[in-house]
């Protein structure tokens, strides 16, 4: 599997999700990333206004 | 003239100072109280602790902005509380102690129309046989010195790793009912970068150890979220983030003692466990500070102040119930002591009705589950509202309580940092909306699903970054300040 590191067969470690290099690629790539940037400022921006009353 | 007395200036209480400054008359007084005349940006503490910061970036010194603020800054640790005065005074008053070299040990009583308690935790390293920081291999993070002091270990395993020796790094909470996952989280992700970054992998076992019942509890009972066609528990997104980078974990831990090099701890299994180590940054458990207090004839009063853990009691229902009758309701919303109205208690000083995370027994007996975090965010806010409502009390003469901040309504940002770097950073970018789970309004996730997320990401670095000096920005009160929300 992309990315695996070396893991025990049944450990708690052995089952949860790895992102694959497609998913790595999107976290890093700065155009990607800006567009994202500029939504998360949005969505945080809309809760801290909720949360002001 | 209205005396305000604010005692902290952290995150609630200097927020608080900031708007009672903006919007009061310079008739009024404003005094803070704090035994550090210096203010931190604890968040990026993260950064200090892994060498990426010093702590002259996360801090500044508060008394020239006091003075050109016009708040009276009292450089003293509050002790006791007579909320009705003595024989001699007749307002309330706090009695303070001196700690600037100039006055050290001095005592004096402060007396205030408002008072606003915003002292944060106590970091209960003495809850813990042996976590002491900065003794041996125990660091913390939890204030610019510790943090400091903890990447100058961790420089020391660095060193050791680069002459070819393994070495240990264990982190998360150093007590069976610790609070704050996210900070520890937030430091083992940076610790285990810095390590790759070097390309030291091969000689460092990364463990992470929690009371936590699942990962990805966070103290707030977890979070679901929407991402790739499903939703799913935060427990899946911290046990991918640690399994990408090879972190191995031990939950469901109550750490009971430390030295050297292991760590005893006790599991929900009610077994006892060891772990070696050579490196361990462990949360403390948080606890009120100890404060007494006493009526005008002198009689103590403590237990109308403050909860049995020192925290201070605000206008929570604070009424025993068992986790399933939990509900958002039981949450503050003005901070305001129900005994004394002109006495309130943002951020982490309130204390809470009940945990948010079920508590959890081991089969010995022992509490181990994570206790309620109050981030940053709410802590602010918290503060802000406080302001205001003594603001609009003092200009109106009206004791109605309009702004409220309930944690059961609000919800809270938390970027998770997982390594520093313009274009090689990352982290996480979590919000949750509300903090507290609302089941009633939300009966499916507990949460609104479109404003609770959890992405990670380079774009969350930045924001990280960018947070960092925005906050310390409206902290310094430079031109338009108020414009940056809490
Ligand atoms: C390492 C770390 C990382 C964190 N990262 C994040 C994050 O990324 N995002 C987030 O939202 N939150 C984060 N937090 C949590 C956040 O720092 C707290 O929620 C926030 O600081 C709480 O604010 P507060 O004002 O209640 O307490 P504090 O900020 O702790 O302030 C308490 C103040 O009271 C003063 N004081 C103490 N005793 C007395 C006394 N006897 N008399 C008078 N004053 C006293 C203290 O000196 C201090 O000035 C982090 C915490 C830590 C430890």
């Amino acid at each position: 599997m992309e990315n695996r590191l070396v893991i025990d067969k049944y450990s708690e470690q052995y089952y949860p999700p790895t992102p694959t290099n497609f998913t790595l690629f999107w976290r890093k790539f700065i155009p990607f990333q800006i567009l994202r940037f500029i939504i998360l400022t949005l969505k945080i921006i809309k809760i801290v206004v909720k949360g002001h009353s | 003239m209205a005396k305000v007395v604010v005692l902290g200036a952290g995150v609630a209480g200097h927020t608080a100072a900031s708007y009672l400054q903006k919007y009061l008359s310079k008739q009024h007084q404003i005094t803070v109280v704090s035994p550090t005349s210096t203010y931190q940006w604890i968040p990026s503490n993260i950064w200090v602790g892994v060498g990426r910061m010093t702590a002259e970036d996360i801090k500044f010194d508060l008394i020239p902005l006091y003075k050109k603020w016009g708040i009276e800054f009292l450089q003293a640790k509050a002790i006791s509380f007579y909320p009705e005065g003595d024989n001699d005074t007749n307002s309330g008053y706090v009695e303070v102690e001196y700690t600037s070299p100039q006055k050290f040990g001095l005592k004096q009583k402060v007396p205030f129309d408002f008072l606003i308690n915003a002292t944060g935790p106590k970091l209960n390293f003495g809850a813990t046989e042996g976590l002491i920081p900065g003794q041996g291999n125990i660091a913390s993070v939890c204030t610019f010195g510790h943090a400091t002091e903890a990447w100058k270990l961790f420089k020391e395993k660095l060193d050791k790793m680069k002459n070819g020796q393994k070495q240990t790094f264990v982190i998360g909470t150093g007590h069976p009912t610790a609070t704050c996952q996210g900070a520890a989280f937030e430091y083992i992700l940076n610790v285990d970068f810095e390590i790759k970054r070097r390309g030291l992998q091969d000689l460092a076992e990364v463990i992470w150890i929690t009371n936590e019942y699942e990962l990805g509890d966070f103290g707030m009972g977890g979070a679901f979220i929407k991402k790739g066609g499903f939703i799913s528990n935060t427990k899946l997104f911290a046990e991918s983030y640690f399994v990408e980078r090879n972190i191995k974990w031990i939950k469901r831990a109550g750490v009971k003692k430390i030295d050297a090099h292991k760590i005893f701890y006790e599991n929900l299994d009610g077994e006892y466990l060891e772990q070696n180590y050579d490196f361990a940054m462990l949360i403390p458990g948080f606890a009120g500070h100890g404060f007494k207090a006493f009526d005008k004839q002198n009689s103590d009063i403590t237990d109308c102040l403050f909860a049995p853990n020192g925290l201070m009691k605000v206008d929570a229902d604070y009424t025993p119930r068992p986790f399933e009758q939990w509900s958002v309701q039981d949450w503050p919303q003005t901070y305001q002591n129900p005994s004394y109205p002109n006495i309130f208690a943002p951020g982490i000083a309130f204390a809470p009705p009940h945990s948010i995370s079920k508590p959890m027994t081991s089969k010995n007996g022992t509490p181990i589950f994570a206790t309620a975090p109050r981030t940053g965010m709410p802590s602010g806010v918290m503060g802000k509202v406080t302001a205001e409502n003594i603001i609009a009390w003092i200009k109106t003469g009206d004791p109605e309580i309009k702004h409220r901040a309930s944690m059961g309504r609000m919800g809270a940002a938390c970027i998770v940092s997982a390594g520093y770097g313009m274009s090689k950073g990352t982290a996480a970018t979590m919000t949750v909306s509300p903090v507290v789970p609302d089941w009633d309004k939300f009966p499916e996730w507990g949460r609104d699903i479109k404003t609770t997320m959890g992405e990670p990401g380079l774009a969350g670095h930045w924001l990280k970054w960018l947070m960092h000096y925005m906050f310390l920005y409206k902290a310094k009160g430079k031109p338009f300040w108020w414009l940056i929300p809490e």
